[in-house]
This record gives structure tokens, sequence and C-alpha cells, in this order.
């Protein structure tokens, strides 16, 4: 067991690393610099060198990848390109709001898609299934910039209920964002209600066809019974992993829903770093958003593994 | 004119009329961000966000609502007879935010701060030709110029060249310290900024008691941060969401004329926009009227015959008309010698959202003429670096400037900017003697002139001047309708 994870471990050190070399490659393939997008009609001659040295960006893509990634083995991020503040405060800041708004929709969406997901696999086929089924179904299919858009129309324009955008800064404490809030989480709800919500679903008719769920009702086990004590525990184990990919989508692939709601977090900062071509925040970001991809899926094995036993037997006879 | 003058009765009668409210209620308005983490309060640099800046201190001269120079922080000016020196009279009892007079030394320290190489300021060219500035005494300041100038005053009502206190260079980027009619509360150019009344402005205390300049970066959020009713005012709005204020009973709209202008600029020393008669064929075979309608709509904007002075400025050449002529651009062509036509290629980008429908527009018009137009869509990201100026044509836009600087800045020989790579003694002499020229009318007729010998010679083909659309909540009053520079934010109320 502990061998599995050691090397879980390190194959997802080595999948971060990667990462990184790709994400320096590709922003230095972009044309243009941090010195050109700051200068725009000014960067020409003696003022556009005069930055790169500043910026230290005349030096060779190599030695520049390697000294940032042993500052970042040490856990120093380095400075922002633009204002020479510490990206660790920077990045900080952002990654707190990221989490908040992560946090608040996974409160709100995963108890919600796991309830409709026991609800439509216990009354499979009936009509509140396909209601409900074909609903989330069309709220995941809807682009986040579209449902973005009719809720602020509906909720924030027309009837007045809510803000639109938030206006607080990336520093401001967790109350500032309420109730802000509240319109971004529901568009990420809708997103990752299905998913979660047809894992659950699948599994839940799965377990119900099970030779022990039978033997239960043969048995004469009360349906209530039968449900809380036999069928939930079992058909929730598949979840889980789903639940790992949501968690990550949603610390990092919110990038459209931070930008319409114009939220300070994660992703936004990414964007408006990746355009003003600060190369060390960006570098922090992308390291920051693979260690969590690769954090939370090596959690969600584990967890998967503790709750299951027959995932561990399995594997360690295979090997 | 009409709307204007209503305006201003408007304006006047309610000044009156409320002369001694208290401030009160909050205005808010949003900026977008575009320096990022650059974002300064120093007036005069790189990052500067003039949404805030603007608010917070004056200039010397100001824009008048004429277009005309207006006194501000200088209560008075004149000039000895060649315009090479001008002696600035200071207002009174001005005082800075942080309780301070405001003296002669102020402004020479601001201004000779700007000239310093080392502070590294866009605005350095501005005002390059002032060689010597000197306090006389506390409240008169003296510059002295290199070559006549007519037009300083009206330079010197450039929005970046505010008044800062002596010595505050190095602090300025975050105290925003200076006379104006709000004073910083708070900044924070990626969340809410906060200004407050500033009750001993030189003018009167605003009508407002705190403005609240909110960074939105994304375009769309913040047209729905003005329906939805987080923000009052929004410049820049599309045809399209005109259309959705126009219909709202909560929003209203003013359409103002600037001279921010779209366009496409031929390298002028390389072959075969060398030769004048290429350079004039190319322009001519243009249906204006029609490329603005598909460009902005036939009524965002207002076309002339390349000149790049704006239709709200004094200078303006308006007598010129140049109706589409393609059997003209054929001959020139022909004189030229290409009797069967040119091929050219045009680089556009979606650095400026609206220059592909410009290139299409361009390609059509002047198939007939025999130019033969291919397209290529390149990056926005290092467009002004690798494509501007570098490739033989491209498009091209700016913001609005006075017609001396637009000019200048852009057709001068020799001019850093100069896109074109336009080189005529004949015109630069038409520049300088409009400097000299001190008397209004005759100056009036140098640069109309001089508009004209781009129209004949130039290589940059002006689309049109951007009419914008201002859209705003129905809580706001009296916000002047010109463009936002010259906007006069104490008098600007909201009602609740």
């Amino acid at each position: 067991m502990l061998r599995l994870i050691l090397r879980r471990l390190a194959l997802g050190l080595l999948t971060v690393a990667l990462v990184s070399a790709m994400i320096f490659a590709a922003v230095e393939a972009l044309p243009g610099d941090a010195c050109t997008a700051i200068l725009q009609r000014d960067a020409s001659g003696q003022r556009l060198d005069n930055c790169r040295r500043e910026l230290g960006i005349d030096r060779p893509a190599l030695p520049r990848y390697l000294e940032w990634a042993a500052g970042a083995v040490r856990g120093d991020l380095g400075v922002s390109a633009h204002n020479g503040k510490p990206i660790s405060t920077l990045v900080g800041d952002r990654l707190k709001n990221t989490l908040l708004l992560a946090a608040c929709s996974l409160a709100l969406g995963v108890p919600l898609a796991i309830g409709l997901g026991i609800l439509t696999g216990l009354r499979r086929d009936g009509a509140a299934d396909i209601a409900i089924s074909t609903a989330t179904i069309f709220a995941m299919t809807i682009p986040e910039f579209v449902s973005a858009t009719v809720l602020i129309f509906v909720f924030s324009i027309w009837l007045g209920w809510v803000p639109g955008i938030v206006t607080a800064s990336a520093s401001s404490p967790a109350s500032a964002f309420f109730p802000g809030i509240v319109l971004p989480m529901v568009v990420l709800t809708m997103v990752m209600t299905a998913h979660i919500l047809r894992t659950v679903r699948s599994s839940v008719i799965e377990v119900l066809a099970s030779d022990y769920v039978q033997m239960a009702i043969l048995k004469g086990v009360p349906y209530r019974r039968l449900v809380l004590r036999h069928v939930l525990p079992n058909a929730l184990l598949p979840a889980i992993n789903v639940i790992a990919l949501t968690i990550a989508w949603l610390l990092g692939g919110v990038v459209v829903v931070e930008k319409v709601f114009n939220y300070p977090g994660l992703g936004n900062y990414m964007i408006d770093s990746i355009s003003d071509r600060d190369l060390p925040v960006v570098q922090a970001i992308a390291l920051i958003l693979a260690a969590v991809y690769v954090g939370v899926n090596l959690a969600a094995d584990m967890l998967g593994m503790l709750l299951n036993p027959r995932f561990r037997t399995l594997r360690s006879r295979a090997r | 004119m009409k709307k204007l003058l209503c305006t201003l009765a408007i304006a006047a009668l309610s000044a009156t009329s409320i002369a001694h409210a208290q401030p009160k209620g909050t205005l808010r308005i949003s900026h977008e961000i575009g320096f990022g983490d650059a974002s300064s309060l120093d007036p005069s640099s790189r990052g500067r966000v003039f949404q805030v800046t603007d608010k917070l201190m004056s200039r010397l001269v100001r824009p008048g609502l004429d277009g005309k120079p207006a006194p501000d922080l200088a209560a008075s000016w004149s000039a000895n007879a060649t315009a090479t020196e001008w002696t600035f009279k200071l207002r009174a009892n001005v005082k800075f935010h942080d309780g301070k007079a405001l003296t002669a030394d102020d402004v020479v320290y601001t201004l000779r701060r700007i000239q310093d190489p080392k502070t590294d300021s866009p605005v350095r060219p501005l005002i390059a030709m002032i060689t010597e500035i000197d306090a006389v005494d506390a409240t008169t300041v003296r510059m002295k110029l290199g070559q006549p100038f007519a037009d300083l005053p009206l330079q010197l009502t450039d929005y970046r060249l505010m008044i800062i206190p002596k010595d505050s260079g190095d602090t300025i980027k975050t105290t925003g310290i200076g006379t104006g009619p709000f004073k910083l509360e708070r900044f924070d150019p990626r969340g809410t900024s906060v200004l407050v009344a500033n009750d001993a402005y030189f003018e009167g205390a605003p009508k407002v008691a705190r403005i609240e300049v909110i960074g939105i970066s994304d375009a769309q959020a913040r047209v729905q941060a003005l329906l939805g009713g987080q923000i009052d005012i929004l410049p820049g709005m599309t045809r399209q969401q005109r259309t959705l204020l126009e219909r709202s009973n909560r929003h209203k709209v003013q359409r103002i004329d600037t001279g921010n202008w779209r366009g496409i600029v031929f390298k002028s020393d390389s072959k075969p926009f060398d030769d004048a008669r290429v350079r004039k064929a190319l322009r001519m075979a243009v249906d204006r009227p029609a490329m603005l309608a598909l460009a902005a709509g036939a009524d965002g904007g207002v076309v002339g015959c390349d000149t790049p002075v704006g239709p709200q400025d004094q200078y303006r050449a308006t007598q010129q008309s140049c109706p589409r002529d393609v059997a003209g651009a054929k001959a020139l062509l022909a004189q030229a010698g290409f009797p069967n036509g040119i091929d050219i290629e045009v680089l556009t980008s979606t650095v400026e959202a609206v220059w592909p429908t410009i290139a299409e527009a361009y390609q059509q018009q002047v198939a007939e003429a025999g130019i033969r137009v291919k397209i290529t869509q390149v990056p926005t990201d290092g467009y002004w670096n690798q494509v501007w100026r570098k490739r033989d044509v491209v498009m091209t836009r700016w913001n609005d400037r006075p017609a001396d600087s637009a000019l200048n800045e852009i057709y001068r020989g020799g001019a850093t900017w100069n896109e074109s790579f336009f080189n005529d003694p004949k015109f630069d002499a038409l520049l300088d003697a409009a400097r000299r020229e001190l008397d209004f009318d005759k100056r009036k007729a140098l640069y109309v002139q001089a508009q004209d010998y781009l129209w004949e010679h130039g290589a940059t083909l002006v689309a049109y001047h951007v009419t914008d659309n201002v859209g705003s909540t129905t809580r706001v009053q009296d916000l002047d309708a010109v463009e936002t520079f010259t906007i006069r934010w104490h008098l600007v109320r909201v009602t609740d």
C-alpha cells in the first residue's frame, strides 16, 4: 500500500514538472513578450532593450527556465515581472477566492447531484427520472457563458435580486463576495450536476440489480433500510472519482465563468497574466493547477481504496 | 450644437438652483484594468488609470466645452509676439488634498519631471518644445520655447499633464494627491477604488459625495454591470448595445463625436507607395459612407477626406469632398505606370474589433479600380511591434488628440510615430507656419491647408472618426455631453 502511494506520488511530481516545462515553452512560443505587452506602440529600440534587460528576458529561455525551476523547488515562486510583488501573495489571494467559489459550488452542487442521482436511480424510467435527467443534461450542455448571461439577464437586470458581476477586489475578505458569488455558484452547479448525477444514478441501478440486494429484498428488509444500508454505501463509491474530477475542474477550469462575472480568481488572473506575458505568474499558476489536478486525483484514488478493500487486493494481486 | 446649448442651459440652471447643496450620493464608473499590475496614479506614467486621476487632479489649462482652451489651474496666460515665451498666471488660493497651497514651484516641478528622460514618461514628446520652465513668483510660471508654438495652451490640456505637488514624484503613484474635485480614499485597480468629494475644490464642492471606480476587464461584464445598475456610466458602447439602452427606461445614451479614428496605412517609403499618385488612387476609390455603414453603422461615425483631425476639433478641414472616384483612381494608377492595376496585401488583426470589417469593405470597394487586395489576418499579440510600421499595408487606430498633435505626431517627417513614413518638407513647413501664427483665423487656414495636402499626397486612409455611445443610468444628471477628458466631474449629480 505504501509503495503504491509513493509510486503514484512520484508519477504525480513528474507530471507537474512536465506541465511546467510545456507551459514555459508554450508562452515563449507566443509572439511578443512582457515588454511588448507593457510598451505597446512604444516597443522599439532602446526603450525595448532597456525593458527587456530590466525584466531579465534578454537572456536565452533555457537558463531562465532552469533558474525558475530551481527556485520553485525551494518553494520560491519568484516575483511578478510587472510590479515586483511576490507571486505567492498575488496568487495566494486568487487561490483563496477560487477555493471559496469552489467550496460554495460544491456545497450546493454535490448534495443536490447525489440526492437527485439516488432519486432518479430508485425511480428509474419514471416520470421524475426522465424529467430530472433531461433537465440536468440540458443544464450541462448549455455553455457556461450562455447560462451565465441568461442568469444575469433574468436575476440581475430584470428582477434585480442579485448583482450581475463581482466588484470586490482580490484581497477582500470572503464576506465581500456575497451576494455577488451567488450567480457564478449557480452556473457552476448547473454544469457539474449532470456528471455526478449520472454516475450515482447508474451505480444505484447497478447495485439494485446485484445479488445481495435481491437477497435482502427476498429476506424482507424494509425499503428504507434496504436503501440506506445496502444500496447507498455501495452506490456512492464510484461518485468519489467524479467528485474529485469536479473539484479539480472547479479549481482550474472555470476561467470563462470567472471572466464573465469579473470574479477575481485564479482562472481570471491566469488569462490576464498571459496577455501581460507575466511569465513567472503564468508558470506559478500552471504549477498550482497541475499540482491540484494530480493531488485531487491521487486523494480520490486513495479514498476509494480505503473505502473499498477490493481495489487494494485486486491491484496488489495483479502485481 | 442646439443640443449642446440645451445641455449647457440645463446645467447652468440646475447649477444655480442647487448651488449650496451638500454633496450626496455615489457615482459608480468602471475602467478596463488595461495596465494590470502596472496600474498607477502617476498621471504622466504609462500605467495611469485616467478614470481616477482625471477626478483627483487638475491641469494648467483644460479643454473648454467649445474645444478651445479654458482656465483650470492657470487663470490666464499670454505670449510674446513670436509665440516663443509664455506666461501663465495661476489661480489664487488653490490647495492640494494634503492642505498645501499650490504654487508655481509645483507646476515647474511637474513639467520638468515629465521632461526628465529618466522619468521615461510617454508624454515627454508632447511638451518637448518647452526648453525652459521657471517660477517668476509664487503664482506666475514662464515657459520659453525652442520654436514658436501658438497653441501651447491647447497642448497643455492633455489629460496626462496633471499638476502634482512638488517632490511627490516617488509617491504620487499611490497617493494620487492633486487639486481636483475628488480626493483619494482607496486605490485598488483590480477591485474598487474609492474617491470622496473635496469640499475645498476651487470651483466649488462637487455634487456627488463619492465616486467608485470599479475595475472590470471583460467588455461584456462591463455592459452587464451597467444594465444591472452596478455602474452608472459606460462609454464605448456598440451599436447593438445602444439600441438595448434606448429601449430601457432605466438608461439613456449620449452620442459624442470624438477624434478617435480607424484606418489603413500605406508605407510611403516602399514601392509602389512612394508614388503620390498611387497613394491617392488607393484612397479615392473608397466609398467612405458605405465603409462607415458597414463598419459602425451609418451614424456610428463621421467621415472626412483622410484628415486625422476630429470632427469636433476647431481646426478640422470641412470644405473638401471626396466621393468615390473609380475612373480617377484608374487614371492615376495608369499614369503611375500601372495600367493593369496593382496587387497589395493588407494585414489586419482583431486588436481593434472593427479592423477586419474595414479591410473587407476596402477589398470590395477598390477591386473595381484594379486594386487587388489580399487580406491577411495576423495575431493580436505583438501587432504593434512586429506588424505596424514594419509591413507595407496595415490597419491602424488613433485616439483623440488636438489637431497639432495629430498632424505632427503621425505625419511629420521623422516623427517617432509616423506610421506611414510620410516625409514631405512642404507639409512640415505648413505645420511650422501654423505654430508660428498667433492669429486664430490665419492659423486655422494653415492647419486646413495641411489637411488638404494630406488628402492630395498622404499615405493614410482615415476611414472614419468614431461617434461614441456613452451609456448611463437615469440617476446620472448634468453629465456634460463631451468627450471624457472635457467632462466637468464636479457638476455631475446622481438622484435616487
